[in-house]
């Protein structure tokens, strides 16, 4: 039995076993010296590990009584999540050793916080969730204040702790109402006691806790003010990966407890979650026109993007959940690209991050100009990108969901949202003539940049498939 | 008789207290980290409390694990602000605000 | 083939309009005009292979959607045979003529490409044609229809440095677009009606739309009745009949060699052939098809007297296409389309010769337009007069009377209005006969003021004025012999005996189909049918009213044209005795075209040649009428003040009131004021403190508990 439960986590212990054992070899041998090598076998082993739990899937399976579930829903946000922070990872090495902060606890956080989130999206029980997202978060609070004298970096990583314990504690305080109430923590049996009449005021007040706890890890309106400021302050290559796999695994961690554990309650929690995916959408359209930092802009456009796929999750169905794996896929990939590029504005050998330094960068860099005005496209949803196709599913789910309204608000803010996107291009393609910016010719940098253009533009032919299997994880999670 | 009532009610007030902790207070970061242990325990109350009341162990190993993890979360806590402090020279959380807008 | 005759011109246009920079400027012309003749070459084979039967060519999937599935298919059957020589025939003369024409444009300068984009115009104005006359279906023939909108409005404003040029190219698209909306109207209460776009499915469902009622504009109307009215809506634009005649004039800014495909041979007539598609339809629809009479008479009679005084080449010219498109729609209306497709063949013939001339006439005169400034210019463009005169002979109908020897023009227009005759439209018949004449004096006119007499205005213009080259000429030459034979051609096929109507046309005969196609009726049915025609000639000679009273015994045994709707390119209804009608009458009808275009051209000799001075003093004398003419009725003054200038007017209420201020100022102080407010607020209220971020966080979930405690309860 045993040995069953631990094949089943066998990707998870890998990479656990994997991260611990790095870290007491660089210890006792050589220390700083070996991180590049640590980044790249860190990365290489993600993509096996993807290409791993790709292949080998179908059957779903059920570990340790019901807490760790591993369905199709869970392979699709494992296999995003490594992927995405193998990419994170290889971009990040060069920028990294430049500025001196390449130490070998970098590769290895990220691997273990990677283990906390595909704990998080495997969850199947209060307690396994909390583990996860306890072991992401604490990962996360570390290299969030990596550049450690830097007092942005510092106060980025001390108001993500300080703000994520209070996260954590919302979150656990709403477990515990939903354990004294439900009387299990297993989410088989939450949806069981919701199912035999009413839900019951206490399990509600603990589901608002619980969602509380997880829209912050979304960074959700009204729970997202950290975001902006940790964006800023922590090192690109981290901002980077705060964007991409910690999304996708919070939301599949949401998708998960409200679909698993509160599926019986869906008219409870829907109402909800269109409230926090209305502002957020709003928020981060509005705030993002006032940024002049490229990073602090991404912060909000993450704000809005969550949003925009907490919208398919408010629409409850099968549907709805496939439309918001379709979009954070799509999303996190638009997001690569583009700290592709961020990652590659220097001036003298600096990382500059003011938008204004974009002024007619088109005239000096025509090709990765263009890729990003693709990029640049797709985020705001222009309709021949693939972007624009993720906004239209979750549209559509909400809509088919029976929530016209958030659908149009959905719209409306997406033409707010457009503005500060295009005021982008524009100083890129029209600017007026300012300080030369230089480019990092890293051509690493470049082939992410290039490879996330082509994709946001033939991707619309099929979207490589993600349609299909996303429609496949979602029916193993909504039944 | 105490009841499971009295358990839940302090517990409630133990998180309002540690959450009214969190942003009335604006001199020293160490308070923070003071208040979120206090939330991490009312909520160990509470499981603990429920635990008993339903007869069921879940709770109390629940428990073990929030303590667990709180007491990795304050050494983290504690060493980001050791960095942060090295930085600034000061842990007021009124310092705390190089980055807005 | 059918296929190749189709897209030939396409792939022309697409070659001659994108690859002129790879395979050079004259290379493009002429892979567009190669193109062009061989496209012409297999319409040709197929018309004279054609066996009646029609042919079904599917050539892709087209629309699917719920109920309305149909395919891209070709739609082979005489009437689009005929269609198709007309079609492809001119355009490859004018592909050729433009050689000549369009070389050394003044509008362009030295050095500027401007004909491989004529051509490709050209070509794809052919294709689009093709697309409307060979369609399956009526969305089919809508692109067609709309193609050669956009080609038309294309080629009208092919000079688009001359802003009346640009002006008529809109002019025409918008007057055009009222009738296009009548046309799809048309098309959806097709639809509506009978669930299908299908020509042939459409034929099977006359009968029971003639039974039907339908509610439009809040009145009960007879469904067949309402979509031939809507469909030739769609037909007045094209066919630029009364009301929606203004833009054709106009089109004359267009290079000559348009004129001639466009606004004289092929588009115009599309409003025709779609009536003569549509003639199921059209034979359920009594009142619809009085009202095209009505209509094609009074457009043949009007456009004829405004081209009485007009003195631009062209635009007599014009006039006198809207005046002969008059006519055709009178024998459409009055149920003898192949009386109108007849003339539709010939005329197509004669005009292009006659657009084509006055195009080499221009040329000549270095693109001068007005005939007062012409004159004696016999001897210097002597090849061009000839083909002139042909032309001239051609649409006056110049033939020798009660014989079927003549003009392409004679044959065709007198049996149009013996037609008229003959549906029992005294009103159209007479019309007819006046237009007859005039047409006779305003086209002996433009020859007279020409070519005859002493030359006037620009003594420069008239030493310098030459032959135009042989690739002009040709055209001209191969036009004069279808102006001159094609009338006695196909005499027999358009309008002779019913039964070899009904060959042509694959029309089976009343009996045969009830005899269900056995082969021994045919012959029967064949020879009677000549034997009753012999009988109806031989009465011609009877008077008028005996004629009409005749006509009950004649048409009891005379072959008469059956089958049901669907079968044939064309439907006859059982009760349409208009042909046997038209051949049994009397001789002072049918010798009336003959003398009405005698008199024209007495006057016009008499006015230009006898007496010069007499014009003027009669448009002095009769000013008032004088300017009516000359001012075309003053129907664009009157829609100007009627519509343009209103809609004008609220254009300018919309744009700086409506567009200006409601709606770019609400959206203005959206995005200058309440955003930039919103943003600046979220700004502020990020103010970079721990303690604030976590009241947020606490206000929020207060917020959502507030939220679930309220609403959620229920």
């Amino acid at each position: 039995m045993i040995q069953a439960d631990l094949n089943t986590i066998l990707p998870e212990i890998i990479l656990a076993v994997f991260a611990m054992l790095g870290l007491v070899a660089a210890v006792y041998t050589s220390k700083d010296k070996l991180a590049p090598a640590l980044v790249w076998v860190t990365g290489i082993l993600m993509v096996l590990l993807a290409i791993w739990i790709g292949a080998a899937g179908g059957v779903d399976k059920i570990a340790f009584n019901g807490m760790f579930i591993d369905d199709g829903f869970s392979r699709f946000a494992k296999i995003a999540i490594l992927l995405s922070a193998a990419c994170v990872l290889v971009m990040s090495q060069e920028y990294m050793k430049r500025r001196g902060l390449l130490r070998f606890e970098y590769p290895l956080l990220v691997a273990l916080s990677v283990v906390g989130m595909m704990v998080m999206v495997s969850a199947g029980d209060l307690m396994s969730l909390y583990m996860g997202l306890e072991l992401q978060s604490l990962a996360l609070y570390v290299v969030a204040s990596l550049r450690r004298d830097s007092a942005k970096s510092t106060e980025a990583g001390l108001k993500y702790f300080v703000l994520g314990a209070l996260s954590s504690g919302l979150l656990l305080y709403g477990a515990s109402l939903t354990y004294g109430y439900a009387g299990t923590t297993l989410f088989s049996g939450i949806i069981q006691t919701a199912i035999h009449g009413e839900v019951s005021v206490g399990l509600l007040f603990g589901l608002i806790f619980l969602i509380s706890g997880l829209a912050f890890k979304v960074s959700a309106v009204p729970f997202h003010m950290w975001t902006p400021d940790v964006y800023e302050g922590a090192p690109t290559p981290v901002t980077a990966f705060f964007a991409t796999a910690p999304k996708v695994a919070a939301l599949g961690l949401f998708a998960r407890l409200l679909h698993d554990a509160f599926g019986a309650a869906v008219s409870d929690w829907q109402q909800v979650i269109a409230l926090l995916s209305v502002a957020s959408m709003f928020l981060g359209s509005v705030a993002a026109i006032g940024q002049r930092d490229i990073k602090r802009l991404m912060a909000y456009s993450s704000i809005t993007h969550m949003g925009f796929a907490l919208m398919g999750l408010a629409a409850g169905t099968v549907f709805g959940v496939q439309a918001m794996l379709i979009y954070v896929a799509i999303y996190i990939t638009m997001n690569v690209g583009t700290f592709a590029f961020i990652l590659s504005m220097e001036r003298d050998g600096q990382p500059v991050t003011d938008i204004n330094a974009l002024n007619l960068y088109s005239k000096r860099e025509p090709g990765r100009a263009l890729a990003m005005l693709v990029l640049l496209f797709s985020l705001a949803g222009v309709p021949p990108m693939l972007g624009f196709f993720g906004k239209f599913y979750v549209l559509r789910a909400a809509y088919e969901g029976g929530l016209a309204w958030l659908a149009v608000a959905g719209v409306v803010a997406s033409v707010i949202g457009a503005f500060y996107y295009l005021r982008i291009v524009y100083y890129m393609y029209f600017g007026e003539e300012g300080s030369e910016l230089e480019t990092n010719r890293s051509p690493v940098l470049w082939v992410f940049l290039m490879a996330s253009a082509v994709i946001m533009l033939l991707g619309v032919v099929n979207m490589f498939g993600v349609e299909g299997a996303a429609a496949a994880a979602a029916a193993t999670l909504v039944n | 008789m105490i009841g499971l009532e009295h358990y839940l009610t302090v517990a409630a007030t133990l998180f309002v207290i540690g959450i009214f902790g969190l942003f009335l207070n604006r001199k020293n970061v160490i308070i923070l980290l003071m208040s979120i242990e206090l939330i991490l325990l009312s909520v160990n109350i509470n499981f603990v409390a429920f635990s008993s009341f339903l007869g069921d162990l879940v709770g109390q190993v629940f428990t073990l694990f929030v303590l667990t993890v709180a007491a990795a979360e304050a050494a983290i806590g504690l060493a980001i602000l050791v960095c942060f402090f090295r930085n600034r020279g000061t842990i007021a959380v009124e310092d705390v605000n190089v980055m807005k807008g | 083939m059918e296929t190749i005759i189709l897209f030939a011109p396409l792939v022309g246009a697409l070659i001659c309009g994108f690859g002129w920079k790879f395979i050079g400027e004259t290379a493009a012309q002429w892979v567009a005009t190669g193109l062009l003749f061989l496209a012409a070459l297999l319409s040709w084979i197929v018309f004279f292979t054609f066996d009646g039967v029609t042919e079904h060519i599917t050539v892709l999937r087209f629309i699917e959607s719920g109920t309305l599935a149909t395919e891209w298919a070709i739609r082979l059957d005489r009437l689009t045979a005929i269609m198709l020589i007309v079609i492809t025939t001119v355009s490859s003369l004018v592909h050729l003529y433009s050689f000549g024409y369009m070389d050394h444009d003044p509008q362009w300068k030295e050095g500027e490409v401007y004909k491989p984009r004529f051509f490709a115009y050209l070509s794809f104005f052919t294709f689009a044609m093709l697309a409307l006359v060979t369609s399956n279906n009526l969305v089919q023939m809508f692109f067609g229809w709309e193609g050669v909108g956009v080609a038309s409005y294309l080629l009208i404003g092919f000079y688009y440095r001359k802003p009346s040029a640009n002006a008529a190219a809109i002019k025409a698209f918008v007057v055009n677009r009222v009738g296009d909306f009548g046309f799809s109207l048309g098309i959806f209460a097709l639809f509506f009606l009978t669930d299908t776009i299908d020509f042939d499915v459409i034929f099977g469902e006359a009968s029971t739309l003639a039974e039907t009622q339908v509610s439009f504009l809040w009145t009960e109307w007879n469904a067949a009745n309402l979509v031939a009215f809507l469909l030739f809506i769609g037909a007045m634009g094209k066919s630029a009949q009364l009301l929606l005649h203004t833009w054709l004039p106009d089109a004359m800014e267009g290079p000559t060699p348009v004129s001639a495909l466009i606004h004289a041979a092929t588009m115009v007539t599309a409003g025709v052939f779609l009536v003569c598609r549509m003639s199921p339809i059209m034979e359920f629809a009594p009142e619809a098809t009085a009202f095209i009479t009505v209509l094609g008479a009074t457009t043949a009679f009007f456009a004829a007297t405004v081209g009485l005084v007009q003195t631009d080449i062209k635009r007599v010219i014009a006039y006198s296409t809207c005046s002969q498109l008059g006519y055709m729609f009178v024998a459409a209306g009055v149920g003898m389309y192949s009386a109108a497709m007849f003339h539709l063949l010939t005329h197509a013939f004669f005009k292009a010769l006659l657009f084509l001339g006055a195009g080499s006439v221009i040329h000549a005169m270095h693109h001068e337009q007005d005939m007062t400034n012409y004159g004696g210019l016999r001897k210097k463009i002597p090849y061009t007069f000839w083909a002139m005169m042909i032309g001239t002979l051609a649409i006056t109908g110049v033939g020798i009377p009660l014989t079927h020897i003549g003009f392409a023009g004679f044959l065709s227009k007198d049996a149009i209005i013996e037609s008229a005759w003959g549906g029992g439209s005294a009103y159209g018949f007479w019309l007819l006969v006046v237009a007859a004449c005039f047409t006779s004096f305003y086209s002996w006119r433009l020859i007279f003021l020409t070519f005859y007499g002493t030359p006037r205005g620009d003594k420069h213009t008239h030493d310098h004025a030459h032959e135009s080259p042989m690739v002009m000429l040709i055209p001209l030459g191969v036009l004069s012999l279808g102006a001159i034979f094609s009338g006695m051609l196909w005499y027999s096929n358009f309008f002779g005996h019913a039964d070899q109507i009904g060959k042509f046309y694959g029309i089976p005969m009343a009996a045969e189909a009830a005899a269900h196609g056995d082969d021994h009726a045919v012959t029967d049915e064949a020879g009677h049918g000549e034997e009753a025609t012999e009988e109806a000639q031989g009465e011609e000679t009877a008077l008028a009213d005996a004629a009409t009273e005749d006509h009950g015994e004649a048409g009891e045994h005379h072959a008469q044209l059956g089958g049901e709707p669907g079968d044939g390119a064309l439907y006859f209804g059982p009760d349409n005795h208009v042909l046997d009608n038209a051949h049994a009458a009397p001789i002072w009808v049918k010798v009336s075209p003959f003398i009405a275009m005698l008199l024209g051209l007495a006057v016009a000799y008499l006015f230009y040649i006898v007496n010069p001075e007499l014009p003027r003093r009669l448009a002095e004398n009769q000013r008032p009428l004088y300017l009516f003419l000359k001012n075309k009725w003053y129907f664009d003054e009157i829609y100007d003040a009627v519509f343009v200038r209103p809609v004008m007017g609220l254009g300018k209420v919309f744009w700086k009131r409506g567009d200006g201020s409601i709606i770019d100022g609400f959206l203005n102080g959206v995005a200058l004021n309440i955003v930039p407010f919103f943003t600046r607020l979220a700004g502020r209220a990020q103010t970079g403190y721990i303690f604030t971020y976590a009241f947020w966080m606490v206000l929020g979930i207060a917020a959502l508990v507030t939220w679930m405690s309220i609403g959620g309860g229920n």
